[in-house]
């Protein structure tokens, strides 16, 4: 399931991520600083966007890498990319995160407020560095937007989003659908 | 099975965003495996979804780096602590605790060796533990009362305290009055422009010594007495100034004065040529009783 692609770059960036992955699983000690030093930025960012607080995503990132060193050997390469799996256990642990209790306690944030603040666009004190970013938001319409992000960083279901939004689940399904096909025509 | 409809079911989204269970997530994986198409559409949205995440990339701070590769360390390590391989949590510099919590199950042999420390039997014979326990509560009986005593004192010593504070700042206060007193009398005795006029006893007083400073610019008048004879019961010295042998009041004497303690100023007097006292009652008459003259002295 591998993507293969002719073009050098990616052929690189694949064979260094089978590297690491082989080494990972040979449970080479060495190999974390390796991730950490290529994954950190993309987990980190997208952890700071769930939590919002920058001591809660470190926090959050130390647990994401003892997770993952831990339940390397779940991880089939068959299924995905490397990049995607740790994406996802980093992406579940802020959800978590944000959704206990102590947390809602501590930061005082009601859990409408808090659907409410992922619908805002990203702070711009997030400063992210690929360009990607404003290009996909141009592409994105804002109610595509709005649900991905309650998809991807609230860690809601279609159907929660569809009563978050109070809109029909069908068209949040399709508006869902939609988003993500502009976000995969993106990157061809 | 309608793999179209399958597709825009919505089932795909879910498996990319993590949320569906293992026997949901099996299905989808067996479908994929049966129907390119779907497998396409899956590959699709996940890679649209990584990009998405890589879109948000924010290089954590520079110290981050050193500070979460540690706490790993840390926790994989859990026996790097020498001889305390049972509380990895305990072990030093930034480990924290729930980390080893959440690492699945290579831990749990350290968790339950970590549980079994702490249960921990003390065999403690049944008599001497009576003993005990009685020497516990005469212990805490004499420590309270022991503290009983001891506050009480506290609160006395306060109390002194307390008593010998106000004591001090009222001399200080009185004695800081009585310098400003001083002061101003020693600066009338220096200043030349007071005329010192001394009034002898008369034969009815003959050891009786009064000195009076007149200052004839401003007026003022001061009394220094040296020796005068104790009043009676219900009397006062008054000071007279006599102009033109007209007898002019110029105040009646405080105690303290009379009893040559402290320099007066008396009330102003426009113009005198003498200074007399006469013994009157007390606040003082209109014209001097001259029976009870005791002292007079000419400018």
């Amino acid at each position: 399931m591998l993507p293969v692609s002719a073009s050098t770059p990616e052929s690189v960036a694949l064979e260094t991520e089978i590297q690491l992955v082989q080494r990972l699983r040979d449970r080479d000690e060495g190999a974390m600083t390796i991730f950490y030093d290529k994954y950190s930025a993309a987990l980190y960012g997208v952890i700071l966007r769930i939590v919002k607080k920058e001591e809660t995503a470190e926090d959050v990132l130390q647990e994401a890498m003892v997770k993952i060193w831990h339940s390397f050997p779940s991880y089939d390469a068959s299924k995905g990319r490397l990049f995607t799996w740790v994406m996802n256990v980093s992406r579940n642990l802020a959800i978590d995160k944000i959704r206990s209790r102590q947390y809602r306690v501590s930061s005082r944030t009601q859990p409408i407020e808090e659907s409410a603040a992922l619908r805002q666009a990203a702070e711009p004190s997030f400063r992210p560095e690929h360009i990607g970013l404003q290009e996909m938001t141009r592409q994105l319409n804002p109610d595509q937007r709005q649900i991905v992000d309650l998809l991807y960083f609230g860690g809601f279901t279609q159907s929660e989003v569809a009563e978050e939004l109070n809109l029909p689940l069908g068209t949040v399904k399709t508006r869902a659908r939609a988003a993500i096909k502009v976000l995969s025509k993106l990157i061809r | 099975m309608d793999i179209q409809e399958y597709i825009e079911s919505g089932i795909l989204e879910e498996y990319a965003l993590g949320v569906l269970g293992e026997v949901e997530r099996a299905e989808v994986e067996r479908i994929a495996r049966e129907h390119p198409v779907v497998d396409q559409e899956l590959k699709e949205i996940v890679s649209g979804l990584d990009a998405y995440a890589e879109a948000h990339a924010v290089t954590p701070p520079a110290a981050l780096r050193e500070r979460v590769l540690a706490a790993w360390e840390q926790s994989i390590r859990p026996g790097q602590a020498p001889a305390n391989p049972a509380a990895p949590a305990e072990t030093p510099v930034v480990a924290l605790p729930r980390m080893v919590a959440s690492s699945a199950p290579e831990p749990a042999a350290a968790a339950t060796a970590a549980s079994e420390a702490v249960v921990r039997q003390m065999p403690v014979p049944g008599s001497g533990r009576r003993w005990m326990i009685a020497a516990s509560v005469a212990l805490l009986v004499l420590s309270g009362l022991g503290n009983y005593l001891l506050y009480n004192r506290l609160k006395e010593t306060e109390a002194n305290l307390q008593v010998a504070q106000t004591e001090q700042s009222r001399y200080a206060a009185t004695q800081k009055a009585a310098l400003n007193e001083r002061d101003q009398q020693l600066a009338v005795l220096r200043n030349e422009a007071f005329q010192p006029v001394d009034l002898k006893g008369t034969p009815k007083a003959p050891e009786a010594l009064a000195r009076v400073y007149y200052n004839a610019r401003t007026k003022a008048v001061y009394v220094d007495v040296r020796n005068l004879p104790a009043l009676p019961e219900g009397k006062q010295y008054q000071l007279w100034a006599l102009d033109n042998g007209k007898p002019v009041d110029a105040g009646m004497l405080a105690d303290a004065t009379a009893s040559g303690d402290s320099i007066q100023q008396m009330k102003n007097i426009a113009s005198a040529q003498a200074f007399a006292m006469t013994v009157e009652d007390i606040g003082g008459v209109e014209s001097p009783t001259m029976s009870t003259l005791t002292v007079i002295g000419n400018i």
